[in-house]
């Protein structure tokens, strides 16, 4: 229940704890095309969140839950 | 400085601050408009929160930050004290005292505090805002206006920039709302919070909208970026009020800013004909407020109230852009005239004509905005105080005084022994010469001795204020309880007393006063039938007569009733009924010292609850006072206290008796006198002899003591008797030999020995035996 790096994006699903933040933003750098997928994503910790808004990938699908969604589609 | 010596120093300073700021609040009570009092309150405040900023104690730092922030609003005049705000922070400030108290305990505050501390914080922050503002239009003037200037006039409050974040939508469809923002430290994730979880969580959440606090980093710096320094704002919209809010955010309150959106819609739609109706009746009212104004004579509240109304009013009129501010210029006492003047100025769109016609030239040349004065009081004034500045003040352990006491005391009884050791040089080591010269060295080294006594004895004289300041809070809460409007009035307080004898006077004043509340004085509608003023009167009076302190309490209540208490004596069977009905008035108010008696029917948990006036005068005797009531019924009671000045040296009779020494005070001595054998007259167990035409009881002193030895006669066959005098009669001890008068400073028993109620205390003689003083009174009861 993490981030799954996959060829084209980053899969957060599920939970997605403070830890994983660093390794995000690293692997969102080196990217020539960087890009999320939160379909699955249920909550992630604040400084995810702020890597998601400092590094501005283009987010292939948006998150159900409607907070997140918000903030995420106003970005 | 350690650990634990820097506690105990904030420990001290926190009790000062506290007993400060307890002082303060009553005075600000009574006089609510005095800078001085809220700049010192205000002070003392600060203090305390930094303080307790140094040693991490959140939870008493957050109540005092609370209460400080509340006491800044009405130091700057945005915020009216009340009886309300001062209950809270009398309660908050109670509430601190106890989290001293268990520092002071424990070295830290119990787990636990968190929550009860939060409450107290968010009771004083709701006060911060006022009661909210009234849901529907003003279709009167409306004269309760919320405390708070900040909720009231929508437009003249501004909206905070940061509340532009979220959808302009969303935030007019919920008026009344509560937005928040938080701004969260950029440590916060190494504390383990998570502050998008905090905000997600909210209660009634409406809206959330994050940006960053700085821009984020572009492109290339975007490598070295660090993730974990957080850089999020977060701000939301909630219906819930903003307590909940508060609480939910509690641990990190000071990163947290809330406002409040505006109950009704800024400006009234124009085209639609509710509104139109609005305005028609919110120009009426204008007009009604001119014309109030208008009107001579006017009081000073008309004028209040009706600038209240017309600030309210201008949310509903479409006004100037600077109207609400030149309302604000005007300084808070101004006259009818120039608040007149500037309403003329501003007669709102479709009103109704004014009868006098007058347009005064324009609002702004007439009042010229001495705004300075008014502008809050420049920061903390660090000025010393002038008085203080003459004699400087040391802050002194108790402990080490007392001693400092004690060595002095002892310094005192070993000169004594110079004289004896004269006189044995000359009698037993023949030696004059020397004995001439220890007695002149004694007289030097006596005389700095007593000097030495004198100023310790002044160096424990306290003031009696200090134990008068206590009552202040004592008759404010008792007289809320009751129902009672009760002042207190304190008069010299700057008298001194010695330390021992104020601070047992502590309980029994208490005690008195409370009495005066409970029976004494009446409810206010009673009283004003009576014709008296409805606020009844307590005076506490200190003042110095030669070497007694007298205290006397007196209120201007119902007094003592000599009918129910000849009643009640009869009643609870300490008078006979016959001897009761004999007695004069005065004499009956003196009923209430017996023991056992409580005219009270009702036992409320004030008084009458057994500690009746004879346990005052019990503790009074016991520091060599004495109390007398006077009362006179109808118009109030007082009590008289007489104390002595100091507890300085006692004159004593040396006896001997069963070859044991014993000291008699000798202000209790009638005189000494031997009697005849024959001279006394056995009557079954009671033994009397006649002196001086009057008949007195003779008791053994080994009897009393159980020494179990019969009193020794002289070579003539007289018995030694010392006359003391115990109530209002004398009674004659009989004892062995009479040894003499001495100075001796008595010390009362301590410990296990202090029910020994038969001797006053103890004393070091000069040949370095202990002496035991009797108390006469306690012996022969």
């Amino acid at each position: 229940m993490t981030i799954r790096y996959l060829k084209r994006h980053a899969a957060l699903e599920g939970v997605v704890s403070v830890d994983e933040a660093e390794t995000l933003a690293q692997w969102l750098l080196k990217q020539k095309h960087p890009a999320v997928h939160l379909g699955r994503c249920e909550h992630l910790h604040g400084a995810v969140l702020q890597v998601l808004l400092a590094l501005r990938p283009r987010i292939a699908a948006l998150p159900d839950e409607p907070l997140l969604r918000g903030v995420l589609a106003a970005a | 400085m350690n650990q634990t010596e820097l506690l105990d120093q904030f420990v001290l300073e926190a009790r000062d601050c506290l007993e400060a700021i307890g002082h303060r609040l009553l005075q600000v009570e009574r006089d609510p408009h005095d800078a001085d009092l809220l700049n010192d309150l205000f002070r003392s405040v600060h203090t305390l929160k930094g303080n307790c900023g140094l040693f991490d104690f959140k939870p008493l730092e957050r109540v005092v930050h609370a209460g400080e922030d509340l006491l800044d609003r009405v130091r700057s005049g945005s915020l009216a004290y009340g009886s309300e705000l001062a209950d809270a922070l009398l309660e908050a400030m109670d509430y601190s005292a106890r989290l001293i108290d268990q520092i002071e305990q424990h070295g830290h505050i119990e787990p636990g505090a968190e929550e009860v501390s939060a409450r107290h914080a968010a009771a004083l922050r709701a006060l911060l805002d006022g009661r909210p503002v009234a849901a529907t239009p003003p279709a009167e003037p409306t004269p309760a206006m919320p405390p708070s200037a900040t909720a009231a006039a929508g437009p003249a409050a501004g909206s905070p920039d940061w509340l532009q974040v979220l959808d302009a939508a969303l935030l007019a469809a919920h008026p009344g709302a509560v937005a928040v923002r938080y701004q969260p430290e950029p440590g916060c994730f190494f504390k383990g919070e998570d502050p998008w979880r905090l905000a997600c969580t909210a209660p009634g959440i409406l809206g959330l909208a994050v940006r960053g606090q700085q821009p984020w980093p572009p492109g290339e710096d975007q490598a070295h970026w660090d993730c974990y320094q957080c850089n999020l704002e977060l701000v939301l919209l909630s219906s819930a009020p903003q307590p909940y809010l508060e609480e939910h955010f509690r641990c990190v309150i000071e990163q947290v800013v809330c406002h409040v959106l505006p109950e009704a819609a800024q400006v009234p739609d124009p085209g639609g004909t509710v509104s139109a109706h609005l305005l028609a009746r919110a120009s009426e009212l204008w007009a009604d407020q001119l014309a109030l104004l208008a009107r001579r004579p006017i009081a000073p509240g008309t004028v209040l109230s009706a600038r209240r109304t017309l600030r309210n009013l201008l949310a509903w009129t479409a006004p100037a852009a600077d109207a609400a501010r030149a309302l604000e210029a005007l300084p808070d006492a101004a006259p009818a005239e120039a608040l007149l003047a500037w309403a003329r100025a501003l007669v709102p769109a479709g009103a109704p004509p004014e009868p006098e016609a007058s347009a005064s030239g324009p609002a702004a040349s007439e009042f010229d905005d001495p705004l300075a004065a008014a502008g809050p009081a420049d920061g903390l004034r660090r000025a010393e105080d002038p008085t203080a500045g003459h004699h400087k003040v040391l802050k002194v352990a108790q402990e080490k005084v007392d001693r400092l006491m004690d060595l002095i005391g002892e310094m005192v009884v070993a000169k004594n022994s110079l004289p004896y050791l004269a006189q044995r040089a000359e009698e037993v080591f023949q030696q004059r010469e020397l004995a001439r010269e220890i007695k002149a060295q004694y007289t030097v080294i006596n005389r700095i001795a007593e000097d030495m006594q004198h100023a310790i004895m002044q160096v424990r004289m306290l003031p009696v204020g200090t134990v008068f300041q206590r009552f202040g809070r004592l008759v404010r809460d008792i007289s809320k309880k009751l129902g009672k409007q009760v002042q207190l009035v304190i008069e010299g307080e700057d008298t001194e007393a010695d330390k021992n004898v104020i601070e047992p006077l502590a309980d029994p004043l208490i005690h008195i006063i409370r009495n005066s509340l409970d029976h004494g004085i009446c409810m206010p509608d009673a009283r004003v039938r009576q014709g008296k003023p409805a606020t009844g009167t307590i005076r506490i009076a200190a003042r110095q007569e030669s070497d007694r302190v007298i205290i006397e309490i007196s209120d201007d209540g119902a007094g003592v009733d000599p009918e129910r208490v000849r009643d009640k004596a009869v009643q609870r069977g300490l008078i006979p009924a016959d001897r009761a009905a004999s007695l004069t008035d005065e004499e009956a108010v003196q009923l209430i010292f017996l023991p056992g008696f409580s005219t009270a029917d009702t036992i409320s948990d004030l008084s009458g609850r057994g500690v009746g006036m004879d346990v005052v005068r019990n503790a009074v005797e016991r520091i060599n006072g004495s109390v007398q009531l006077s009362s006179r019924k109808g118009q109030g009671m007082t009590v008289r206290l007489s104390l002595p000045l100091s507890m300085a040296v006692t004159n004593v009779m040396v006896v001997e008796s069963a070859g044991r020494r014993f000291g008699v005070p000798m202000d209790l001595i009638v005189e000494t006198v031997r009697v005849h054998g024959d001279d006394v007259h056995c009557f079954k167990q009671a033994r009397t002899t006649v002196l001086r035409g009057r008949i007195v009881a003779l008791r053994a002193l080994n009897d009393l003591l159980d020494l179990g030895a019969e009193p020794v006669r002289n070579g003539d066959g007289e018995l030694a008797v010392l006359v003391v005098r115990h109530c209002a009669e004398s009674v004659g001890l009989l004892v062995d030999h009479f040894l003499g008068a001495s100075d001796i400073i008595l010390k009362p028993l301590e410990g296990v020995l202090s029910g020994l109620t038969a001797f006053a205390g103890t004393a070091l003689m000069g040949d370095g035996g202990v002496l035991m003083v009797l108390n006469p009174k306690e012996l022969l009861s």
